[in-house]
């Protein structure tokens, strides 16, 4: 996880690729293939409950080095709503 | 390095701790009385006797209602005397010396209750509980369900809208103290039935305004120990929801309440268990001085005074803990749930396993029930709720570990955000008031303990066992940021290996040692004899070490000596083996 | 899982089984309701103890020589853990009558133990043992109880004993007296009374004590106003008595691990079955990596502390010299290996290990205060630690020379034979050290040629390889720390801990060498052998999977019981 933390992130960057970005992490998270995480669907479809996601908010903070509340997970319970609350926040970043 | 941690003893100018507080624990002392005398109502004898009835001792209740001990768990806001967690702890340890089922059974529960009112509810809610408490009601707060355990996100019981729209309750909440006597409630339910982190509510109700047809009371719940506490359930077949319930007025929030409100539980249950080693201890020594062994008695024997010098270091090292932690609630807010689970995770096994060891030595004096320390066996079979109650040792290590990787990243190795200030390192003295709202789900990343302990280490001008410690607990630091930022994604979750919750256990270590160390390098000048002399930190360092396996030896004789001297001397003058070092009658 | 011993000494446990496993339905004896109740109650376990005298448990009391059953204390251990696995109430308070006629089978007469054999054989007497006395601690040598010589030739006894496990029920007690005023090693004799012939008014029981634990167990004393008793009361010479004390609690402190092996195998059972129903997280707590490695590891230790009995048990017959050792390594490490694993299950039971009647009615909450009497009664912990340490200069050498009676410990490893006990045999102090411990060294080694050709699994080898390490690193602390003193300084405390544990891992390691072949008892020694050194080394883990095949073996249960029964039998 560590060379998460160097990679140089786009400042302007858009819901899909932020999307893309947060099936990849589950898809690694849960061990599951990357085809498999629906964005429309609840995480906790996918075994990751209230406590586990706040450790995804953690990669998200680092990958686009902002900082965000961790109930932005509760609030956007599927991918696709949390891709387009993520993205005001790193462009304003 | 992104702050400095002051080392020398802070000249604190002339300030002498919270009097009033201390008022408060010294009338409760004075209330209690002598434990040891036969024909004091709440004494030892009636304590034991009541516990074999499995009733609270009704004496013992009183005296807490005429003490007004609700009024500890209200906010100064409000009406009541609740100015800090540390203050808390203190007048709570005081009664768990004495009785834990009172501990738990009268207050502890309320408090839990009041917690998350005060974190989450309207000013109105908060107005209603304060009333209530002050009046001498008291609280059950409803959370568990055996199907669940300490899952409470998965919570069984529905508060959901019926054909009218107004809220019905469905479901059953299992072993809740107090829940058939108490006048108000907080209830955890299911206010959504999507999946998720926001479908859940706490309600405040006054059982006055539910329907008797629509309730049911279960069987009260036998328990091994803290017999006395009445341990209910509750059974809902559509019970309306009496309007204005949902705690703060807006549904969907109690996982986020009840991870942040229970931040100050998860410290000061463990902080008050302290009181019942601090009683186990003493009783111990009693039984261990009077029993007549090869024509000395049993206190002669190396071995014995070992084990109490060990068990006093156990007590020392959770007391200290507990009181960094509960005192960073107040000073760093935002990171107190982090200390909260590393706290409730880590301190009651330490207690836990002192209470056994202890046992050991007692022998028979304790198994029978009858012999010379009675009081032992009830001890022994109190503490064991600490492990389990509340929140258990794998639901706090699974709170921390998805916490771990990015601790690692920015708090350890970026060494990012400031230490902790160093009035938290200052027992008995003033701090800022709590905010309830500056409590957060996460730390953030950011580890100021962790830091204080890198601070001072690299300030510290002492040679000798202090400056190895410090040396040792750093590079421990150093060799856990290395293996956490190694964990792999998919590390966390309940699924996860031992070898990761391993790792929280190592994080609570450190946490715990930098709450030593940084207690050592902030006391106050003119401390007593045994609080100036470093035998007291390097013994709980050691013991640490034990608890975390880096080692089994016994405490060397050079600690074990001046430990066994000093608990000898405040048994004999009456006094708290805890940091507080106070007179107590128990 | 009602067979998971290493070996099945005889039919008697089996038997013992069937008919335990026959009655817990409904309301019958060993029903966990009526366990329960009783427990509450503080009443004795009365149709429990009836049905195990029906099944003949009392021909586990009895040497076979007086008609007894053929297979010695190794027998009399399974038999007692078979009822423990139930209830270790009543394992206790029917067990207590080996306690009391021991003595006898150790120095009575042949008259005295044909008749003794007679009445519990026949009669199912109960025999009770009155060793301490109120506010003597466990010092043996402060008793005040006399047995001053009479006109007619008899004794008359003078005293309380007390606490004493079945002073009030049983028919017959062994009291151990001061026969000279000065008292002193030779100031003792031990007198077997028989109350039912004692003068009325002579003696009077003395209440039920109540306890933490064993609740129902009827702990009592008795107390002797001017009772004689007949001159064929003596056991053994005048002056023997405390001798034979401590020759007969080698055979009783080896039999109390059956306790803790049953208690330690209830407690798993419980916590097994709960974690495999407890649904959570999609999936179920006994899937969960680190609740499967607790509970691997409960599974690891009871196989450590099960080898580690067996063979202290065995050595009764094959190591009679060296029982002074072997018994206080026995009941020293196993019942705290066992309250350690009890302690670490009630964390994974929670809530439900703490309630008294709604969780498979309590019976983990009973089991957990019933064990903690083992590490207290018949020698504590510590009694037996000091036991060692007296015997710590002698044993430093032998494990460093690797000298051991290599004849002797072949037997007893080998559990198709035992000779009968030479009760004769028995020594104060062992002349020969321990040579279960003794002879790891070079038992490893051929457990290394056994690994190289594929018989045994490699890293049976590596770790009793290791462990023999640690029993060398034990034996330079032991000689560093020099001749013992009065002042024992807790550091011989501690050595004496990691000695148990060289005991139990090189029992393992001598048990496997002995019978390779069977490969589900290969895969438990190998678990247990792990087990030891991790609870040897500090800061150790075993490999993640090192307990997967115990735990695999606790979830089929038929399976389980038939390794046992292919087990090697040690007479039919």
């Amino acid at each position: 996880m560590s060379e998460l933390t160097a990679r140089p992130v786009p400042v302007s960057v858009s819901a899909d690729e932020v999307r893309e970005w947060l099936r990849d992490r589950v898809a690694a998270h849960t061990g599951r293939p990357v085809e498999e995480i629906r964005p429309d669907l609840p995480l906790t479809e996918y075994g990751l409950d209230s406590v586990y996601v706040l450790g995804l908010c953690a990669e998200i903070e680092d990958h686009y080095g902002i900082e965000v509340e961790p109930t932005v997970m509760w609030d956007n319970p599927a991918l696709d709503p949390l891709a387009e609350a993520l993205v005001p926040l790193i462009t304003a970043h | 390095m992104t702050s400095a941690v002051p080392v020398s003893p802070a000249r604190t100018a002339g300030v002498a701790g919270d009097h009033v507080h201390d008022k408060h624990i010294s009338t409760l002392e004075e209330l209690f009385g002598d434990a040891g005398d036969p024909v004091n109502p709440v004494g030892r004898a009636e304590i034991v006797a009541a516990d074999e009835r499995g009733e609270m001792l009704a004496a013992g209740e009183d005296l807490l209602t005429g003490f007004g001990l609700n009024a500890h768990f209200v906010p100064e806001a409000l009406g009541g005397r609740f100015t800090g967690l540390e203050q808390l702890i203190g007048v709570m340890r005081a009664v768990y010396r004495r009785d834990p089922c009172l501990g738990l059974g009268y207050g502890a529960g309320s408090f839990m209750a009041g917690v998350n009112v005060w974190t989450a509810g309207t000013a109105a809610q908060q107005l209603r509980l304060a009333d209530r408490l002050l009046a001498g009601d008291r609280a059950a707060c409803a959370y568990h369900e055996l199907a669940h355990g300490n899952d409470f996100s998965r919570t069984g019981l529905t508060a959901l809208p019926g054909p009218d729209g107004r809220r019905r309750l469905n479901g059953r909440k299992e072993i809740v103290a107090n829940l058939r006597r108490a006048g108000s409630m907080v209830l955890f339910a299911r206010t959504n039935p999507a999946p998720g982190s926001r479908s859940h509510s706490q309600l405040l109700l006054d059982t006055d305004d539910l329907d008797p047809g629509s309730v049911r009371h279960l069987e009260r719940f036998g328990t091994v120990g803290m017999r006395g506490v009445q341990l209910g359930g509750i059974e809902f077949t559509d019970c309306a929801v009496p309007p204005g319930s949902v705690l703060g007025g807006t549904a969907g929030l109690g996982v986020e309440t009840a991870l942040r409100s229970f931040q100050l539980t998860r410290i000061a249950l463990p902080g008050m268990t302290v009181g019942l080693l601090d009683t186990a201890l003493r009783t111990a020594l009693r039984g261990a001085r009077s029993r007549p062994l090869y024509g000395g008695t049993v206190t002669d024997l190396p071995l014995s005074r070992s084990i109490l010098a060990e068990a006093f270091a156990d007590l020392l090292l959770a007391d200290t803990f507990t009181t960094v932690a509960a005192r960073s609630v107040h000073t760093a807010p935002a990171q107190a749930g982090v200390y909260a689970s590393a706290v409730k995770s880590f301190v009651p096994p330490v207690l836990m396993r002192a209470v056994y060891r202890l046992s050991e030595l007692l022998g028979s004096q304790f198994y029978l029930r009858a012999a010379e320390q009675p009081l032992f066996q009830k001890l022994l079979r109190d503490v064991q709720p600490s492990a389990f109650g509340h929140a258990s040792r794998v639901s706090c290590q699974s709170a921390l570990l998805p916490q771990l990787p990015l601790t690692a990243r920015r708090g350890w190795l970026a060494a990012e955000g400031a230490a902790l200030p160093a009035e938290t390192f200052r027992p008995g003295m003033p701090l800022p008031g709590v905010r309830f709202e500056d409590l957060a789900l996460t730390g953030g990343g950011r580890d100021p303990l962790s830091r204080s302990l890198v601070a001072g280490a690299a300030d510290a001008r002492e040679d000798g066992g202090i400056a190895a410690q410090a040396r040792f607990w750093c590079a421990e630091l150093d060799a856990l940021a290395a293996a956490a930022s190694g964990l792999g994604p998919g590390a966390a979750g309940p699924a996860a290996s031992p070898y990761a919750f391993g790792l929280t256990t190592r994080w609570a270590g450190v946490l715990a040692a930098s709450a030593c160390l940084n207690t050592w390098w902030h006391r106050p000048p003119g401390a007593d004899a045994f609080a100036d002399r470093p035998a007291g930190v390097l013994a709980a360092l050691h013991r640490l070490g034990t608890h975390l396996d880096h080692h089994r030896d016994p405490l060397p004789g050079a600690l074990a000596e001046p430990l066994y001297t000093e608990l000898v001397r405040r048994f004999d003058a009456g006094l708290t083996f805890d940091l507080d070092c106070r007179p107590t009658g128990a | 899982m009602t067979a998971t011993g290493l070996g099945w000494p005889s039919g008697l446990p089996a038997a013992l089984d069937a008919a335990i496993q026959g009655s817990r339905a409904a309301d019958g004896p060993f029903a966990a309701a009526r366990s329960a109740r009783l427990d509450a109650r503080e009443e004795f376990p009365a149709e429990a103890c009836a049905l195990l005298d029906g099944c003949g448990i009392a021909r586990a009391y009895v040497p076979a020589e007086f008609g007894g059953a053929p297979g010695g204390l190794p027998e009399l251990l399974a038999s007692l853990r078979t009822v423990a696995r139930h209830d270790v109430t009543v394992a206790v308070a029917h067990g207590k009558t080996f306690l009391g006629a021991v003595s006898t089978w150790v120095a009575g007469s042949a008259e005295q133990r044909r008749a003794l054999a007679r009445r519990i054989l026949d009669e199912d007497a109960v025999v009770s043992w009155g060793l301490t006395e109120p506010g003597r601690g466990s010092d043996l040598l402060a008793g005040r109880l006399t047995a001053t010589a009479t006109e007619a030739g008899g004794r008359r006894l003078d005293g309380t004993k007390w606490p004493v496990n079945n002073a009030t029920r049983g028919e017959l007690i062994s009291v151990l007296a001061r026969t000279s005023p000065q008292g002193g090693a030779r100031g003792f004799s031990l007198f077997l009374v028989d109350k039912n012939r004692l003068a009325e008014g002579s003696w009077r029981p003395l209440p039920k004590e109540p306890t933490h634990g064993i609740r129902g167990a009827d702990i009592s004393g008795i107390r002797f106003d001017g009772a004689e008793v007949p001159a064929g009361a003596l056991t053994g010479r005048v002056g023997d008595g405390l001798e034979i004390v401590l020759k007969s609690l080698q055979l009783t402190r080896t039999v109390c691990c059956s306790l803790s092996l049953g208690a330690g195998e209830h407690a798993l059972r419980l916590v097994h079955a709960f974690a495999e129903r407890r649904a959570l997280y999609g999936t179920t707590l006994l899937r969960l990596p680190l609740a499967r490695r607790v509970l691997g590891r409960a599974a690891a230790t009871v196989a450590l502390a099960d080898a580690a009995s067996l063979m202290a048990a065995r050595s009764a017959h094959c190591l009679t010299g060296e029982m002074s050792v072997v018994s206080a390594l026995a009941k020293a490490g196993v019942p705290a290996i066992v309250q350690q694993t009890i302690d670490e299950l009630a964390e994974l039971l929670g809530a439900r290990g703490f309630l008294t009647d709604r969780h498979v009615d309590g019976m983990f909450q009973k089991l957990e205060r019933d064990h903690r009497v083992v590490a207290i009664f018949d020698g504590s912990t510590a009694v037996n630690r000091s036991a060692l340490i007296a015997q710590f200069p002698l044993l430093g050498r032998l494990a460093h020379s690797g000298a051991h009676d290599a004849a002797g410990l072949a037997a007893a490893a080998d559990v198709s034979a035992l000779p009968a006990l030479d009760h004769g045999a028995l020594r104060l102090m062992s002349r020969t050290g321990c040579s279960v411990v003794q002879g790891l060294s070079a038992a490893a080694g051929r457990l290394g040629g056994l690994a190289a050709a594929g018989a045994v699994p490699q890293r049976a080898h590596e770790v009793a390889a290791a462990l023999a390490q640690e029993v060398t690193a034990v034996a330079d602390a032991v000689t560093a720390l020099g001749p013992a003193t009065r002042d024992t300084p807790p550091e011989a405390f501690a050595l004496a801990r990691r000695y148990e544990l060289c005991f139990a891992g090189a029992s393992a390691t001598h048990l496997l060498l002995a019978d390779p072949a069977d490969e589900a008892r290969a895969l438990r020694l190998t678990a247990a052998l792990e087990r030891s050194l991790e609870l040897l080394r500090p800061g150790h883990e075993a490999p993640p999977d090192a307990y997967e095949p115990v735990l695999t073996a606790l979830a089929e249960p038929d399976a389980s019981a038939g390794a046992a029964v292919t087990a090697k039998e040690l007479i039919a």
